[in-house]
């Protein structure tokens, strides 16, 4: 009997990361959260430990629908940081 | 409806030696919800398309977060798995293609913690085709069709969307319409005008509607005939929800069985009386958290009031179950107005211009 693969064979193409940063020294960092409470202490130590290497600037912005994706402003506006860390809490 | 060229199957096909081995094969790759599955053969997917009218490639759609792009192929060989007969296609692939619109955000839906089910509601004379029944045990495993459609619906998420629990899928609990969820409304035994024309759909069609469900909340209540106060029943259930669950409005599903819409209609009332004194009964205010637990939320807030809906519209009464029996059902959203319940009429366009004139 043959039978037939029920994935989905198409994936998404996948993205290609930037290339990774020598070091934080004098760079502007965004954190990009879901806005959930389980967030604030992981990414307030994420920021201390970003401000000790040395980044000038680290900028908070909180999605406004933590399940989708995120919003067009803040797609806009991390093209002029030099890098972003996100991630989902509860 | 017969494709005058067939199109040829895309999809990677494997020798198996017989149905036993089909089903260690299908399990041992997390291609399976559990349960046994139809082996999909070829013959069995390209009687779904015909049916359909679907070519294998028609793109039903691209899920709009993770952009993975779905085909009638690929639908169809998991609705073959889920026990699908080629007549259920047509309304799998009409509700598939409803849990793609932005609205319903199905990535936030079926990946959350909250753990909800797509609950799909079948209206309109396909109902009466396929044999779907929306009377005794009706959220229950009421017929064959129901039961192939909503498992179809599941096994398209776990294999197409690679919502394995653990994997993309992370809800906490889940609960058992995560098998199969789907209702098809009584219109036989009503005199309300069904759910997807209450929607907009055009008259004479048939409807799907999906919505992201939380489990079925019963009620009883057979010691009164007074519209107010049956509904006053199901009012309260939404409040108990708001205070135990989440307290944010949005679509909320409510179906009300025989017994008690012969009270209800008998009495006059329309859907959308209903839904106008639910809007009303249904809201509690922030304060009423503390009397559940959770009176560290409440904040400075305590007087705010929450309607359970956001206005008379977000409310979905669907006609269904057995003859006898007060007992009905809330079945909540899974979290406020985050995801919108989403109704597409079977075999039109959803996404087509209007002609032009």
């Amino acid at each position: 009997m043959k039978v037939l693969d029920p994935t989905n064979e198409m994936k998404a193409t996948g993205v290609v990361l930037s290339p990774r940063l020598a070091s934080f020294e004098g760079m502007t960092v965004g954190i990009i959260t879901n806005a959930k409470e389980g967030t604030k202490g992981y990414f307030t130590h994420l920021e201390r430990l970003l401000r000790e290497q040395g980044a000038t600037d680290v900028v908070w912005r909180e999605k406004s629908n933590y399940s989708a994706p995120m919003d067009a402003h803040i797609v806009q506006e991390l093209t002029n940081w030099h890098a972003v860390f996100t991630g989902v809490g509860d | 409806m017969q494709l005058s060229i067939k199109p040829p199957l895309t999809s990677k096909a494997y020798d198996v030696e017989d149905f036993a081995a089909a089903q260690e094969f299908f399990h041992s790759r997390g291609w399976t919800d559990g349960l046994p599955v139809v082996p999909p053969t070829e013959a069995a997917v390209e009687a779904c398309l015909e049916w359909a009218g679907m070519p294998p490639d028609q793109l039903l759609g691209v899920e709009p977060v993770r952009t993975q792009p779905i085909t009638a192929e690929k639908l169809a060989v998991n609705a073959v798995m889920a026990g699908c007969l080629p007549m259920h296609f047509p309304v799998v692939a009409t509700a598939w293609q409803a849990m793609m619109k932005d609205e319903f955000l199905l990535h936030g839906v079926t990946s959350s913690t909250g753990g909800c089910a797509v609950m799909i509601i079948i209206n309109g004379p396909v109902r009466l085709e396929i044999g779907a029944s929306g009377t005794f045990n009706a959220l229950g495993n009421s017929d064959r069709a129901t039961s192939a459609i909503g498992r179809a619906i599941r096994l398209a998420l776990i294999n197409l969307m690679d919502l394995r629990p653990g994997e993309v899928d992370r809800a906490t609990l889940g609960h058992p319409g995560k098998f199969s969820y789907c209702l098809a409304e009584d219109e036989e035994d009503m005199t309300w005008e069904p759910l997807h024309i209450q929607r907009g759909m055009p008259p004479g069609t048939s409807g799907v509607t999906v919505f992201a469900g939380m489990g079925p909340r019963q009620i009883m209540n057979e010691w009164t005939t007074d519209p107010k106060e049956i509904l006053e029943t199901f009012a309260a259930e939404m409040r108990a929800n708001q205070l135990h669950y989440s307290i944010y409005g949005g679509n909320y599903v409510i179906v009300i069985p025989k017994q008690l819409r012969d009270h209800i209609q008998g009495a006059g009332w329309t859907k959308k009386d209903i839904a106008e004194f639910i809007f009303e009964r249904a809201r509690v205010q922030r304060g009423e958290w503390a009397n559940v637990g959770k009176g560290s939320v409440v904040r400075d807030r305590a007087t705010k009031v929450h309607p359970a809906l956001q206005s008379p519209d977000d409310l979905l009464v669907v006609a269904a179950g057995g003859p006898a029996g007060g007992f009905g059902a809330v079945i909540p959203p899974w979290m406020g107005s985050k995801t919108r319940a989403v109704t597409a009429a079977i075999g039109v366009c959803v996404d087509c211009e209007p002609p032009k004139r």
